[in-house]
């Protein structure tokens, strides 16, 4: 089952990777991706799936949010298609 | 994290500055006193700022020892560790000590330099990606662009590496960056938020604790990290509670505490992996569930409800679901954990355990026995002694026979695992904590891994005592070969290992050898006896198995014991 994630983060070098890395480190797999630029940072959204049962996405939402980069993160009910 | 207003702005400068210029300054300006590092190419300008800086610097003869030394002078003070190499091979060698940070939360930052601004990207002499290389395996990272930005980058990377759950922060600077000069812009360090407790959680987890009839306490390294010893102590003691520790928690309760049952998990005592298996509660702090210390984790506490409580809420429920989780300040926390259960019972219970499954050492044969040597050292050498360990059996021996009064004297690399730390960890524990006495345990296999820091040990002048226990073997591997893998021992053996003794003597630095039992106590003597360094080089059998043990994918219970 996909799941998908709202993180708000500040721009910085190597923070959009940094995240996406730990995300797929956590044992999920990117199902989609979506960036905008916001009036006090950014804002990206994740659509990811666990590789195994034992993963919550929960979890990797909180390992997310202690990157410094990061202001907060949203677990939100997944819509059909892509991340708009 | 406490709250601290903003900080740190620097004198305002009325010219120009260097970028390497700045670099030092930033430092001397965290207070930094000693930094571990190698030059070359890409951070010669900071090298050359470095000459008549009040930085101590001391060189490595390889970039790996620079950044474990920093990461036990991290572990030792509770401040940074500060390790520098150059760009290309000199940041790729951090790399094992970075992790090592990592994975064990020690506050670490770490500076590498880069190729210059116009060459990064373009595989220009010694370029690396050490930014991208690193991502996984720091806290956070810089790469600095403009020289105006380093005090700035400094003062928020020394903040990271400390707040909350400490770890590595890297700092890449280009070598343009350090050479071109600037009037640094200045900055204010937002000031952090004040943490507030969860009165809810902390009044669920007193409910279950006062309703506990047989509750464990369970505690790891997190308890170190945020120096909330004195707190733990104080709650076992009031509560009665029997308490385990995790490798990296040992210490944070006295490993002779009447309460204490031992290091729980692969290696660790049947009191503990007894009681874990019988407990109804669990109070875990600053812990993470670990496989090494749960073994199979469905059958890990199976019938316990759970306590978290940690620094970091990321922790919380990631292996373990938690019926209460408390996330903030460990002692704040502690404190108020004031519920008194009734567990006279359990605790007798606990005891008779850990008497019927103490420790023996009375091996058959004249031969050393290892567990019995570093328990009679580690009673010779006195509580203010700090151990360095490596990484294999030697390793399990210590952390299972040598006592801890607090946790600054148990150096380990518990998450990473890394072969050859002792000898670097030795040297930054030496320096971070000049008076005390500081003892490397090392294996034949490891103590080659980080050799070539002998020549530090003897350039400095270091008084480290280094045990090596030599098998001829990789013991722990050959171990796992012998019970898990039929007897099909590959690649393990060391029998061609130099002399040992001999390879000290070469450095300049005391050595001797000794292989029969009644050498122990004279052995002991002479090492703690020596004002400088000295390496007492120890043959055993190279059948001896580390005891008990939880086969893989086992239950804590399931423990293998020793045949005598």
């Amino acid at each position: 089952m996909s799941e998908r994630l709202v993180v708000s983060f500040t721009p910085a070098e190597g923070a959009v990777i940094r995240m996406l890395g730990l995300v797929e480190r956590r044992g999920y797999s990117l199902l989609g991706l979506a960036m905008e630029e916001r009036a006090n940072g950014a804002s990206i959204t994740i659509d990811l799936q666990p590789r195994d049962a034992s993963r919550r996405v929960e979890v990797v939402a909180r390992q997310l949010d202690r990157l410094i980069d990061v202001n907060s993160v949203s677990v939100v009910t997944p819509k059909q298609g892509s991340p708009s | 994290m406490t709250s601290s207003a903003a900080q740190r702005v620097p004198a305002p400068e009325t010219e120009a500055v260097s970028g390497a210029r700045l670099v030092v300054q930033a430092l001397e300006r965290e207070g930094v006193t000693h930094v571990f590092g190698y030059p070359g190419g890409a951070i010669m300008p900071v090298y050359d700022a470095l000459t008549g800086s009040s930085l101590q610097h001391i060189l490595v003869r390889h970039e790996q020892a620079a950044a474990l030394a920093a990461d036990a002078y991290g572990r030792v003070t509770g401040r940074p560790g500060v390790c520098i190499a150059t760009s290309g091979p000199g940041a790729t060698n951090l790399v094992t000590g970075i992790a090592n940070a990592f994975l064990d939360s020690v506050p670490m930052v770490a500076i590498t330099g880069q190729v210059a601004s116009p060459l990064m990207g373009t595989d220009a002499f010694q370029e690396v990606d050490i930014f991208g290389i690193t991502l996984p395996i720091v806290k956070h990272s810089f790469l600095i662009r403009r020289t105006a930005d380093i005090p700035r980058v400094f003062a928020e990377a020394f903040r990271i590496a400390c707040s909350g759950r400490p770890g590595p922060v890297l700092i890449d600077l280009p070598k343009d960056v350090g050479v071109l000069s600037a009037l640094p812009e200045p900055f204010e360090l937002p000031e952090e938020s004040p943490e507030h407790l969860d009165e809810a959680a902390i009044e669920a987890a007193n409910t279950l604790i006062a309703d506990a009839s047989a509750p464990v306490l369970y505690f790891g390294g997190g308890v170190a990290i945020a120096r909330a010893e004195r707190a733990l102590r104080e709650f076992a003691e009031r509560s009665g509670i029997p308490a385990v520790a995790t490798l990296k928690g040992l210490g944070s309760i006295p490993t002779d505490a009447p309460h204490f049952l031992g290091m729980l998990g692969m290696h660790g005592t049947r009191a503990a992996n007894i009681a874990i298996d019988n407990c109804d509660l669990l109070i875990c702090v600053g812990a993470r569930f670990d496989d090494r210390a749960t073994g199979k984790l469905d059958s890990f506490a199976p019938n316990a409800k759970v306590v978290h409580i940690d620094a970091d809420p990321a922790e919380i429920g990631k292996l373990r679901a938690a019926d209460v989780g408390v996330v903030g300040d460990m002692t704040a926390i502690l404190e108020r954990l004031t519920a008194q259960p009734d567990v006279a019972g359990w605790a007798k219970q606990c005891q008779a355990q850990k008497k019927l499954w103490a420790a023996r050492y009375d091996a058959p044969g004249a031969g050393i026995y290892a567990p019995a040597l570093l328990k009679q050292l580690s009673e010779a050498a006195g509580d203010k002694a700090i151990f360095t360990c490596d990484v294999g059996q030697h390793q399990m021996w210590v952390a299972q026979h040598c006592r801890f009064s607090r946790p600054q004297a148990h150096l380990t690399s518990g998450g990473l695992g890394t072969m050859g730390y002792g000898i670097p960890a030795g040297v930054g524990a030496v320096l971070a904590e000049p008076g005390a006495t500081v003892i490397t345990v090392s294996g034949d296999g490891s103590f080659m891994m980080n050799v070539q820091e002998l020549a530090t040990i003897r350039r400095y002048r270091l008084p480290l005592k280094i045990v090596l226990i030599d098998n001829s073997q990789l013991g722990m591997v050959r171990q796992w070969q012998e019970l898990f893998f039929e007897e099909n021992f590959s690649e393990i053996d060391l029998s061609d290992n130099p002399d040992f003794a001999e390879v000290a003597h070469s450095f300049g630095i005391e050595a001797f050898t000794i292989d029969h039992r009644s050498q122990v106590g004279g052995a002991i003597k002479r090492l703690l006896g020596t004002d400088g360094p000295i390496l007492c080089h120890v043959r055993i059998d190279p059948r001896e198995n580390v005891w008990p043990l939880v086969p893989p994918n086992s239950s804590n219970v399931q423990m293998l014991e020793k045949g005598w």
